[in-house]
């Protein structure tokens, strides 16, 4: 009861008039806004999240040239139509954590504080953060997509598989935001949200991303096969190699949605700790 | 009365003066770093890591004609370890930087104590530190099947790519914190650091490489480095394979250290 009533926000005349839930969006919007305009503005918080997936794709692109003639290999044009969905992946992992360390930071300069104290709706707060580090995250994307194109990877699926490979890491952003948002909220300090990223890091590594399951041995492979980075990482491969699939889609896209459902549990529990100690 | 100091050129003491010194400031560093798991932690988890990720991912790479070795952590044990070297090297970066900004720099400055000494301490202790994920690497690329054939040479010369490299990027890392003089150096030594080493024989030997690639490993003195470190996993160890290694320690280490002395002396007016 404590926790339901501790998200009513009683509604002034204007806001009354207006509706509860256009007012609810209107500040949803504005909280984005503010959450992409500060990413944007902060360049140490996403340059390295395009410039380290770009330079591991050119060495590996080169190093790795002649791995793609071996036998288990997937038919590829070449090492950058492979590791494409990785880069993006990876791109979206190394943002990930931003949405929980700018949170942290609200936390300790007082702004979340503030941001409680105001008439905003208590769920704006949270779905403006997430929705904000899922714009910049789409924004991301869509320019890895364009440059590895530029660099001569194909996309077998044409534009809709661009479009697909974008909304998959939209839907990872949100997953693996959830959890960064969760930390940040519980912490309410940015180093230690900062500190999940080598869990991330190693996820990613320990997965189909950067070579084929099939091409790999033991404990390694079977860890591999069953990483859920995996389970998204292959079927958006398909999408960038092969042809069009609604299945591929669809296998990429759940698996992310359903990580989601359980990373923004957990932040919305902490969310709801966070108000009770507030 | 009165009595007049003069001032002593503390440079001019010597080893004698500076050698405890120099065992005073890298082990304070070292008791930082063992009191500190943010600074500890990564320096035996990356490498291990590396060793493990690299095998397990690209093991796949060794079926292809050419390819030096059947085992891929033959290979990539010495990546790994000079990762580790690496990251030992900017750890020194990190303690001279940790001390300009807390002010500790300016007091050694004022205080009699060789200036190379407070240059040489950091490096003590990078080299210290180099040593830990090199020791764990070796001990799991063993459990991993690696192979020795260079015998204890082979081992020798692991602990000397190394512990140089760490020397290197570390003199490195005291110059570019001299210069800029601000705790964020060290991301452009970090990322300067890695971005010698990636385009290297890291992973893959010079003749799989193609394009820039070959070309960039080709010129790349940390080719030389990988070469000497790794020759024991992979049969007989040769001079041919060392001296070119040693020598980009030796000239790495002099420059940047060179370098730092002159920042340090810049620091000092």
């Amino acid at each position: 009861m404590a926790e339901s009533s501790s998200l009513v926000v009683r509604p002034t005349g204007e806001q009354a008039r207006r509706g509860r839930f256009t007012v609810a969006l209107e500040q949803i919007w504005v909280l984005t806004r503010r959450s992409v305009l500060a990413t944007w503005r902060n360049p140490g918080s996403w340059v390295p999240g395009l410039v380290f997936p770009l330079g591991i794709s050119a060495i590996y692109t080169a190093q790795f040239a002649r791995a793609i003639s071996l036998p288990g290999f997937p038919e590829v044009d070449s090492f950058l139509e492979f590791i494409l969905p990785a880069s993006v992946m990876q791109s979206i992992a190394f943002g990930s954590t931003n949405a929980g360390t700018d949170l942290a930071k609200d936390i300790e300069t007082g702004f979340f504080d503030r941001l409680i104290a105001s008439p905003v709706a208590r769920q704006s707060i949270l779905v403006g953060r997430i929705a904000g580090s899922a714009v910049f995250a789409a924004l991301q994307a869509a320019v890895l997509v364009v440059v590895f194109v530029i660099f001569g990877a194909g996309m077998a699926s044409g534009p809709a598989g661009a479009l697909a490979v974008v909304l998959v890491a939209t839907l990872l952003s949100v997953a693996l935001g959830g959890f960064g948002i969760a930390l940040g909220l519980r912490t309410g300090n940015q180093e230690a949200t900062q500190s999940t990223f080598p869990l991330v890091f190693v996820l990613i590594f320990v997965s189909s991303a950067f070579f084929p399951t099939t091409l790999m041995r033991g404990w390694y492979r079977q860890v591999a096969e069953v990483n859920p980075f995996s389970l998204i990482i292959d079927p958006t491969r398909r999408l960038v190699i092969e042809d069009w699939s609604w299945a591929d889609l669809g296998q990429a896209a759940g698996v992310s949605v359903a990580i989601a459902v359980v990373s923004l549990g957990l932040s919305y529990r902490q969310y709801l700790w966070r108000l009770r100690a507030t | 009365m009165t009595t007049t100091t003069t001032p002593i050129d503390v440079d001019r003491l010597g080893p004698v003066a500076a050698g405890p010194v120099i065992r005073w400031l890298s082990g304070r560093a070292l008791r930082r770093m063992r009191r500190l798991p943010s600074l500890f932690v990564p320096v035996i988890l990356m490498p291990l890591f590396f060793v493990v990720a690299f095998t397990g991912s690209f093991d796949g790479v060794t079926r292809l004609d050419g390819f030096p070795t059947d085992e891929l952590v033959n290979w990539i044990a010495a990546y790994s370890m000079l990762q580790g070297a690496t990251m030992a090297g900017v750890g020194s970066a990190g303690v001279i930087a940790t001390d300009l900004e807390n002010g500790f720099l300016d007091r050694l400055l004022a205080s009699p104590v060789p200036r190379m000494a407070i240059l040489l301490g950091p490096l003590a202790y990078a080299a210290t530190r180099a040593l830990i994920p090199t020791t764990l690497v070796l001990l799991v690329a063993a459990a991993q099947g690696a192979d020795m054939p260079g015998g204890p040479m082979g081992i020798v010369l692991v602990y000397a790519g190394t512990v140089g490299t760490s020397m290197v990027i570390g003199s490195l890392g005291l110059a570019v914190v001299l210069r800029i003089r601000r705790y964020q150096a060290i991301s452009i030594v970090q990322m300067g650091a890695f971005l010698i080493l990636f385009p290297s024989i890291g992973q893959v030997p010079l003749g799989l490489l193609t394009g820039w690639m070959s070309t960039a490993a080709r010129v790349n003195p940390t080719t030389n480095v990988l070469r000497m470190t790794r020759q024991g996993f992979i049969g007989e160890v040769s001079w041919a394979d060392t001296w070119p290694g040693l020598v980009v320690i030796a000239v790495g280490t002099v420059v940047f250290l060179t370098w730092a002395r002159r920042e340090l002396d810049r620091l000092a007016g």
